[in-house]
Order: C-alpha cells, then structure tokens, then sequence
C-alpha cells in the first residue's frame, strides 16, 4: 500500500513537472522571426531599438498592413495612413489633419521618416516617448481613429490573415503588439537617397545655387569673419535635418508667436514655463511635399517660412536666442528680428531644401499600400 | 564558430549591453518599451588600421575596437574588416566635412583610398568597401586635409613618393575635386628641376592652410634612405604654385637634417582672434617651430623655435590635435603627450604635466568613459614598415625602437593611465591609425 501510494505521488510529480513544463514553453515560446536587412548612412548616427521589440520582417509585414487597414479606426474609414500618405512623405497635405469625428485635429500630420534618429519624443509636443507608445496614441483619440484598443483587438483577432500575422511576428495579438508592429513598420521608413545623400556620397555636384543654399543653410552667421548664414542648421541637424536627439534639444519656439498667443508646445508635457511654445525641430527630408508647414500649418509655401525667418519672426519670452542673434548684421537691431537674407539668399536656400526630396523614398513599393498592390491574397 | 555570426551577435549583445529598459503604459494599459537613448555607446569606440605581421601570419584590417577601460570589452576587437594585400599598409584615416571616410597609403598600389562605412539594420557599422583611388601615379600617401579654394572645396593629399618613387628629390600635393575624388591637379616642383634657390616642394608630408596659403613640410625620402629634408614649403592657393621655402632647423641632435613632420597653421577658426602662426615639428631636429604669417601682407616672418626637445628630453615631435581648451603635441621619444593652452597660441604655454604613454607616442583621440570621466587614448606606434624577411616586419632599426605597438589610455584631466592594449601581444599585429568613430569627438589635426 505503501509502495502504491509512493509510486502514485511520484506519477503525479511527474504529470505536474510536464504539464508546467509544457506551459512555460508555451509562454515562453518565441516565434521563428528573421531580422530585416538594410543599411544607413553611418552619418545619421547610432540609432537604438528596444530588446523587446526586435527588427523583424515579419513584425514590419504586420506593421505595414495595419498601417494600411482602416479596421484600425472606429468607422472603418480612417487608417494611418489617411494622415500620412506617402507620395507626400506620410503627411496629408492639409493645415491640420481630420480624423474620423470631422473635426480639425490641434495639429498638422508630421512626416513619418527617418524615425529611429533626431529627437526621442514624438508629435509636435513631445508628448509620446517612444514610437511603440506614439503608434497608439492616434487609435485611441476620439477625434483621429476614435477605436478602443480592446474592441480593435477582438476584431482583428477574427481575421485569418491578422491572426496569422500576429502568429508570425509576436505569438500574440494583442495591442502591445500592434503597438510595436506599428512601430517597427515606421522604424523602417528611412530616407537616404535624395540629391543630398547622393550630393554627400559624392554621386552628384549641386548647381551653383543649391551648393550656395547648402553653404547658407549650414552657417550661422558671423559678421566678425564675413560669414553670412540661413542658420537652419542651428536647429536642424546637418545630416539629418532633423532636431538633435540629446533631452528636448530638439524642441524650439521658433517665433511663430507672441507671448499673448503662444501656444502650450513642450510645456504640456513638463509643465516648464521655459518650455511654452517650444515645439518640435522636424526633420526637413523630402520638405518640398510636406506643405503646409509648422505645428499648425500656417505656411502654405517654403517661401512664406523663408519670409517668416526674415521679418516675421515674434518676439516671445522662450523665443529661441540663437535666433535673436543670427541677423547677418554687424550691429544687431533688438527691435526688429530677422535673417536679412538677400532675395538670391533666400531662393538659394529654397533650391537647397529641394535636393532634399528623396523621390526612391515617396515611391518604394516596401512602404506603400498592401491592399492595393495586390500583395494580399486574404 | 563563424566570425560572420559572431559579429553580429556581439553587436547585438551590446546594443542591449547600452540600454536601459523602461516600460511605460499607455492609456490604454498596453505596456511597451521606451529605451534610455542618452548615453551612446560608441562614444569610447575607435577605428583603426591594423597591419598583419607576415612573420606572426596575421593580415591587415581595419577594426572597430571598445576603448573603454571601464567596459568588459576594453581591448576587443567590436568589427574586423580584412584589407586586401597592398605593397604598404594603410596609413591615416581621415573623415571629409561631409562624413565620408578616407585612407592615405604607404605604397604604390593603394596610396589613397575611400571607404565605405555604413549602419546595417542592427545599427551596427559597417564597412562595404576599401576603393583605391586614381591618383595618376602619386604614391606614398601621407596627410589629407579639405580646403576652399575659390569658393570651392578641395581635398589636398600630400604624396611623399610623388609621381615617382626612384626621384631621390620625390614628392607632390594632389589636388582632388571633393566630390568625385578626380584628380584636379598635381602640385610638383622637384628640388633638381626648378632651379637653384627656387621653390620646391620634397617628400611631402604635413600640410596646413589658411585662407589663400598652404604649407607642407620636407620631411624624409619613403625609403629612409635617399634623402631627409628640412624646410616647410608655402604654396600660393590662386595658383597652386610653391612660392617659398622656410628653413626650419638648428642644432642637428642625431646628425640628419631636421626633418619638419607635421604642420598646423593656428588660424582664428581654432584660436579666435589669435594672430595667425605655423607651427611645425622637426621629426629628427626634436623641436617645434613658430613662423608668424601676416595675413594682411601675406608675409611669413623669420621662424622662431618654441620647443627645444633636445634639451628638454625629449625627441621625434610628431601629432598636433587639438580640443576645446588646448593643444597636445605627441613626441615618439620617449613617448609622451605634451599639453598646451590653446588660447595661449601660438605661443607654447604649458597647460600641465605631460601624458606619459609608450615610445612611439603619436596620433590620439577624445572620448569619454561610461562614467562620463573624459579620456584620451595616444597610440605608440610610428610605423609598421620592414620585411618579413627581417624576422620582424618593424624591425627596422630606429623605427622598432619607436613603435611599442600599444593604445595607451589616460585620464585626461590627471594624466593617469587607465588601461593598455599592446595590439602585437593581443592580435599579433601592428597598428597604423587610430580615429574615433564618426561623431564621437572626433578631433582633426591640421
């Protein structure tokens, strides 16, 4: 009897360990992913990508189709890329998006590329930290895509195709992981062939005209040897064109308006006084199609922002200093702030952000839409 | 197993070694992933030219190497690229204004090359090619520095071996369109062929310029033998013709004419309003000269030797880099890194006690450590010439006696030595360069 009741106990420690075995297995288990391949220009610089969220082709698969799918939003009507279409470089073309409530949105659709470098805060102001969180952040508001994540999640769970995407790029479906195939999808829109990518590999000269906007955009200006500057790069990098990355070095009032009318910018983030109507540098790849431009797309041409660094600049109390000084004269007018660039400055400058449209970019069927390539067979 | 795994793996390893995982929650209650991205980890990473050793069957490359001394990877090769086999290792590596990667060489078949260094999708570097570059004949590839000239920009080679190795007076300056890397023009006035008490420029090595001016250095015939020059060269940049030579040299500690090397024209874009000034290291005269420029007049005065090494111990003065706040100057013998006030320019005025590396002190890089505590690593190696035949490849007398193979890492503020890596006992080879990584403080020196 005794034997028996051995032998029964050691039978039942062996049925646990097993069952408990299988199901850490189960949780545990990884699916068989691959990493996407591509290269950067090692002059964008180190990038990072979460561990949790590994590069995979079948998370960006998964990424692009959600992008894509109007499923995504409550009427089945808006998607991702209703706001960020890219023929115009993921932006809309209009002054302030509208989403599924009808309603203008508080901003104008930022362009969605070369994510993984510049500032690692997203949106205008800052408010998101990281693209798996920023990815969300539209599906969830009333007036963009107005979805619960809960409701999305059942529904896409109903979906052969989803559920198999899912399968294959995380094990799961759940919305972390729509978060981070979003995420991946957009890490993998990178910008690197326009005429000034190939202008710095050395493919291509610029005309005289766009290499004198270059020269202007890349110099702040220095009466005391000569040197007369655009004073872009100040605030956009200069490969890049982008924020710089280091905290909120990113983030700039760049006198858009006075004190009476500044808007909240980065200070809805802080709650920093020095940081109201500071908002994000943008990268300015591809920034001949993003029109109309600022957080509110209140410029409807490059010239008109050109006009605004040279006359229109107001003065605010977080007004960026490196613009109050950056007048190209010898002794600075306080009351009056501007580049006083020549008209031929100017219209180098606009020649210059030109080169940067990246016509390979606007049309690489790996980031367009999958629902009307014929891709999917579903 | 596979290096090609490895490599990767080791890459990915530290990208998650550099990061700090956060989990944040959206509105939602979806939890994703938010990454620490302030600290960059390439920061204390370095490239360098490494040469095989045929003796030790090692073959050159260039690595990517942590230089860290706080890290568990100080000393590791991070990305070994294998370099075709050239007559002379590659020599200097130097990033053009707009980010591309150059080497010059020692040798005939590859005396200048472009590299193609990448990210691949893990944000690991990457190199895609080693493409040697038409230099119509100019050999022995020294120094590279980028200039405007008119408006536009010009990358300048100085070429030791000039268009041809066997001139016992050889020597050119290649003038190259930056863009497509085409040759513009040859700079050549041999010695023999201009005409007594003419201009000339010989075995050309350093090089420096400011506004309309370049000068080079006469430093020593490529094969150590024919020849070892002893004036700097000014060039006249609206015409690319030589137009003076400046004597630099007085007492002749071991016998040879004084060897100018490298050369740095303190101009106000690296001291601001300073009075412009070269600066020039006499390699085998162990001094460091002053010769003031008056830009207006466009008259260099008579030079004024600054820096006796003779009398102060020391000898062989080869690298000028330069930072924020001051000035190091790099001396084979016995191997330290002198320190400057950079505002103090051009005068040489002590901004505190000498670095003390390994004979053979020469090129050197800034960084900083983990902990954020500022570094600099100094190489102590001259050159890595010779024959296999030798038994040792660098035993060449007076250059073996210079070459300690090693990085040397050093408080900079204290001067303590933090670490070292002798690359002959670790990897069997020599090393040739050392740069750091692309935005990561890099520091020119000319």
């Amino acid at each position: 009897m005794l034997k028996m009741k051995f032998l029964a106990a050691v039978f039942l420690v062996c049925v646990i360990t097993t069952v408990a075995s299988i199901y850490l297995f189960s949780i545990n288990k990884q699916p068989d992913t691959q990493l996407v391949e591509f290269t950067t220009p090692f002059v964008f610089g180190r990038f990072q990508i979460p561990q949790d969220n590994p590069l995979t082709v079948e998370s960006v698969k998964l990424g692009r189709r959600l992008f894509y799918d109007p499923l995504l939003s409550k009427n089945n009507k808006v998607s991702c890329a209703s706001c960020h279409k890219q023929s115009l470089a993921f932006t809309d073309g209009l002054a302030l998006s509208v989403g599924v409530s009808g309603k203008s949105l508080p901003f104008n659709s930022m362009s969605l590329v070369n994510l993984m470098w510049g500032p690692k805060h997203f949106f205008w102001n800052g408010r998101s930290s990281s693209l798996e969180d920023q990815a969300l952040q539209p599906i969830e508001h009333v007036d963009e895509m107005g979805s619960n994540l809960d409701d999305l999640t059942e529904e896409l769970s109903e979906i052969k195709a989803y559920q198999i995407l899912f399968e294959q790029a995380y094990g799961e479906l759940n919305a972390a992981s729509i978060a981070k195939a979003l995420a991946n999808f957009q890490r993998t829109l990178v910008s690197s062939n326009s005429r000034y990518d190939q202008f710095l590999r050395g493919e291509v000269s610029f005309s005289r005209q766009e290499e004198f906007g270059r020269k202007l955009f890349m110099a702040h200006p220095d009466t005391k040897v000569s040197l007369r500057g655009g004073n872009c790069i100040d605030c956009h990098s200069q490969f890049l064109t982008s924020g710089f990355s280091s905290v909120f070095d990113g983030f700039s009032n760049n006198g858009l308006d006075d004190d009476i009318n500044l808007a909240e910018g980065l200070y809805g983030l802080t709650k920093l006084e020095a940081h109201r109507g500071l908002f994000k540098a943008p990268t300015l790849r591809n920034i001949a199609v993003t029109s109309p431009y600022m957080h509110d797309g209140r410029f409807k041409t490059l010239e008109e922002v050109l006009a605004h660094y040279n006359g229109g600049i107001k003065r605010s109390k977080t007004l960026s200093p490196l613009i109050i000084e950056a007048d190209n004269l010898a002794d600075t007018k306080a009351e009056h702030i501007s580049l006083n660039l020549a008209p031929h400055e100017v219209l180098a400058i606009i020649s210059f952000l030109h080169t940067l449209t990246d016509e390979s970019f606007l049309t690489n069927k790996a980031f367009s839409d999958p629902f009307k390539t014929g891709e999917l067979n579903d | 197993m596979n290096k090609l795994i490895l490599i990767p793996l080791i890459g990915t390893v530290l990208i998650f070694l550099g990061c700090t995982d956060v989990k944040e929650t959206t509105s939602a209650g979806a939890t994703v992933s938010t990454i620490d991205t302030e600290r960059n980890i390439e920061e204390s990473q370095a490239i360098v030219l490494l040469s095989g050793l045929p003796t030790l069957g090692t073959k050159d490359s260039i690595a990517i190497i942590e230089m860290d001394p706080e890290s568990n990877n100080f000393g590791n090769i991070l990305y070994d690229y294998p370099l075709p086999k050239f007559d002379a290792p590659l020599h200097h590596l130097y990033y053009s204004p707009n980010g591309r990667l150059y080497a010059t060489g020692l040798g005939v078949e590859c005396s200048l090359a472009e590299i193609g260094l990448v990210r691949n999708a893990q944000a690991e570097p990457a190199i895609t090619k080693v493409e040697c570059l038409d230099t119509q004949g100019q050999s022995v590839g020294e120094d590279i520095m980028w200039h405007n000239v008119n408006g536009k920009l010009r990358m300048f080679v100085t070429f030791m071996g000039g268009t041809d190795l066997t001139q016992v007076d050889a020597g050119s300056v290649g003038v190259f369109d930056s863009q497509t890397n085409k040759v513009l023009k040859i700079i050549e006035a041999r010695k023999s062929q201009v005409g007594e008490g003419k201009p000339y420029i010989m075995y050309p090595h350093g090089i420096s310029a400011f506004e309309d001016r370049m000068v080079v250095t006469s430093t020593v015939h490529p094969n150590l033998a024919d020849g070892v020059g002893n004036t700097v060269t000014v060039i006249d940049l609206n015409t690319f013709e030589p137009i003076e030579n400046i004597v630099t040299e007085d007492a002749k500690p071991v016998g040879f004419p004084s060897s100018p090397v490298e050369v740095l024209f303190v101009r106000p874009s690296i001291v601001e309003g300073v009075e412009p000034a070269v600066l020039v290291n006499t390699m085998f005269g162990f001094e460091t000269w002053k010769i003031p420029y008056d830009a207006k007049n466009k008259i260099f005065a008579k030079p004024e030797k600054v820096y006796d090494g003779a009398t102060a111990g020391t000898g062989v003065p080869l690298e000028f880099y330069g930072n924020e706040s001051e000035l190091f100057i790099s001396h084979a013998i016995p191997g330290l890194v002198k320190r400057y006030d950079l505002k103090s320019l051009p005068e040489l005025v002590s901004s505190g006690e000498d670095i003390k590396a390994e004979l053979g002190a020469h090129h050197m890089i800034f960084y900083s450590s983990a902990s954020g505590r500022k570094l600099i690593a100094v190489q102590n190696n001259l050159l890595n010439l010779g024959d296999a035949k030798d038994n040792d490849p660098t035993d060449v007398d007076f250059i073996a006696k210079v070459n300690d193979h090693s990085l040397t890492v050093h408080d900079l503020a204290t001067g303590e030595r933090l670490g070292m890596i002798n690359f002959k006992d670790k990897y069997q080879k020599g090393i040739d360069n050392i740069e750091a990584l692309f935005g990561s403080g890099f520091t020119h020196h000319h």
